[in-house]
């Protein structure tokens, strides 16, 4: 055990030596939290609307208000004629035409269910679905405030005259980053461990040290642990600045337990710490360890629905996201993260990291030991 | 096998693919003697040296060190050699105690048995006033000291030292033959390889090797009697250059 202390501490004086590394645990997850956090988006703002009042009463006005200070639309116009709609919306003027019916104001106070129609330009089918959400969720809550308990129904042109009463639960505005955010964690462990491993480990290879330390009576579960823990360490340490930045700058905490969430995380990193230790069993250089990492890496990321929900996915390729461990860790981060999911349904993706963890680290184990001979 | 045998080689071979460089080696050691590998690049000396760490497995053959065969006893092998590779291979991101402590923590000695062992190399080897020195910015003599240190921070019974003072200016390397006559004194056995010639007078006997085999092996006056040359230097090229004129007229 004692050398594994000292195999530990010696890592850790050389990561405490090494600027690029600090840089790496401190300014990573900021930059990824940034640009990930805003780049990935598919919110829509200041969609353009135009506004067609049949009714001309005071709820109508103040239905007007509720969108008006929505930052998500900008009204651009304000009609009375049905006709200036159609124009408006066949130039793209408008994205979104709501048209209050005359007697709107007249069915709320009844108790009936007045209607409210709504025209979307659908051209780009995901900011149409996005925009037709957020009309629901204005109109809804107006209705609400209208201290009224009738549901609105709102019927999309064309549609069928169901009333449908809209609710986005976990991420009420639909902001994309929301979902993405947590997704940071995953991508955050995948470098620190993955690449940090296998390049470690190569880099003694290199420098003839792992030669050097072959010839001492160190058994290799000693020399597995003492180079793995420390950037285990350093993964968890870089996951928590993750959380705790997400929190300063986004507001966004964690749901569910943190308990949960770092068994998980354990779980996870079984088999990253394995994929970095058969990575630097296969490579001869830092550089050809780079490669390769970032190989896996790559694949890792796309097939976790990370960037593209795997639902979106031709259904071959849906099939290769259950080899990824990444997957079911996304899975479990958003849960966790966003909806405060307890084990007892999370149970599949658990048992899936599990395995993954179990078998990519012993594979490696067994074949780091190999390479030892 | 006799009683103050140390290294016992039997048969060693080790084939890379197709190429053997190893071939059928047979010698023994004796307690505290220096031993001198000569031959010239790719003669085998470090494939041999490797084999006997452990580092490579034979391809057939075996060893024994202090009794220990290197084949089964792999670890307990470890515990009683001492290995310098060709290649300083130290942390040079760290500083030169650091190295030491990390070194002689692995081995697991106890702290007050580390501590004392570092007291003593530092002051034989005169490390001292590099002790809190960054290791990258030390001279080549002064790593080359401080690899040999630290492979004899445990005491091993056996010391490998592949090619040492390969690119150290002579006095460096008179220092440390001294060094390494001192290590052989208090009992321990020395494989050194070289092929610095005037280096190979100094050790006790002397095995020369040519495309993985022994052409010849004695003590450097036997050598030089047996081929009628005044150093060793004459009788290496007078070997050679008859296996090169044998291999020519094949």
């Amino acid at each position: 055990m004692r050398q594994v202390f000292y195999l530990m501490q010696k890592e850790f004086r050389q990561i405490v030596r090494d600027r690029f590394m600090i840089a790496l645990l401190f300014v990573a997850p900021l930059v990824l939290i940034f640009v990930l956090g805003n780049a990935v988006t598919t919110e829509v703002l200041g969609i353009r609307m135009v506004f067609y009042d049949g009714d001309r009463t005071p709820f109508s006005r103040e239905l007007l208000a509720h969108f008006r200070d929505s930052r998500y639309f900008r009204i651009v116009g304000y009609e009375s004629r049905y006709r200036e709609l159609t124009r408006l919306m066949d130039r793209g003027e408008a994205q979104v035409a709501v048209v209050l019916p005359a007697g709107f104001q007249r069915d709320i106070l009844r108790g009936s269910a007045p209607t409210v129609q709504v025209l979307v330009d659908a051209l780009d089918g995901n900011s149409a679905g996005v925009a037709l959400g957020y009309v629901t969720d204005i109109v809804r809550r107006f209705h609400k405030q209208a201290a009224v308990s009738m549901p609105l129904p709102v019927i999309p042109t064309g549609g069928r005259r169901v009333a449908a009463e809209t609710r986005f639960w976990y991420n009420p505005n639909l902001e994309s980053r929301v979902f993405i955010i947590p997704g940071i964690m995953a991508i955050l462990l995948v470098i620190t461990t993955v690449l940090l491993t296998s390049l470690g480990i190569v880099r003694e290879k290199e420098i003839g040290t792992l030669e050097q330390l072959m010839v001492t009576p160190i058994r290799s579960w000693q020399l597995i642990a003492g180079k793995t823990l420390p950037f285990c360490v350093v993964g968890f340490i870089a996951a928590i600045l993750c959380m705790v930045f997400i929190r300063i700058i986004f507001g966004i905490g964690i749901a569910g337990s943190i308990l949960l969430l770092a068994v998980e995380s354990v779980l996870f990193i079984l088999t990253t710490l394995g994929m970095g230790i058969l990575v630097s069993t296969i490579s001869h250089s830092q550089q050809q360890a780079l490669f390769i990492a970032w190989f896996f890496m790559i694949f890792g990321m796309i097939l976790s629905g990370f960037f593209i929900p795997i639902a979106n996915m031709p259904p071959l390729i849906q099939v290769l996201t259950y080899a990824n461990p990444v997957r079911y860790y996304m899975t479990i981060l958003r849960e966790i993260y966003l909806k405060g999911t307890g084990l007892s349904d999370l149970v599949e993706e658990t048992v899936a990291l599990a395995v993954f963890g179990t078998v990519v680290f012993s594979a490696a184990v067994l074949r780091f030991r190999r390479t030892l001979r | 096998m006799g009683p103050d045998t140390t290294v016992s080689v039997r048969g060693l071979t080790r084939d890379f693919g197709s190429f053997r460089a190893v071939d059928d080696v047979w010698f023994e050691v004796h307690t505290g003697e220096v031993f001198g590998f000569l031959g010239a690049n790719g003669a085998g000396k470090t494939t041999l040296i490797r084999m006997l760490c452990g580092l490579l497995e034979p391809t057939a053959g075996t060893a024994t060190v202090c009794g220990l065969d290197i084949r089964t006893r792999t670890r307990d092998v470890r515990r009683i050699i001492g290995y310098m590779s060709q290649k300083f291979s130290l942390y040079e991101d760290l500083p030169v105690r650091a190295n030491i402590e990390f070194f002689g923590g692995v081995y697991g000695l106890p702290r007050s048995a580390l501590k004392r062992s570092i007291a003593r190399l530092t002051a034989e080897l005169q490390l001292e006033e590099y002790a809190s020195a960054q290791t990258r910015s030390l001279p080549l003599g002064i790593k080359q000291r401080l690899a040999l240190g630290i492979a004899l921070l445990h005491n091993p019974s056996v010391l490998f030292l592949d090619e040492p003072t390969a690119g150290v200016d002579p006095i460096i390397r008179r220092n440390f033959w001294r060094i390494i006559y001192d290590i052989a004194g208090r009992g321990s056995t020395v494989f050194v390889t070289t092929h610095y010639m005037e280096e190979a007078e100094y050790c006790n006997r002397l095995l020369i090797m040519h495309q993985g085999k022994i052409i010849e092996t004695g003590s450097p006056s036997e050598l030089k009697t047996r081929h009628d040359r005044p150093t060793i230097r004459d009788v290496f090229i007078r070997l050679i250059s008859e296996r090169m004129q044998e291999e020519n007229a094949v």
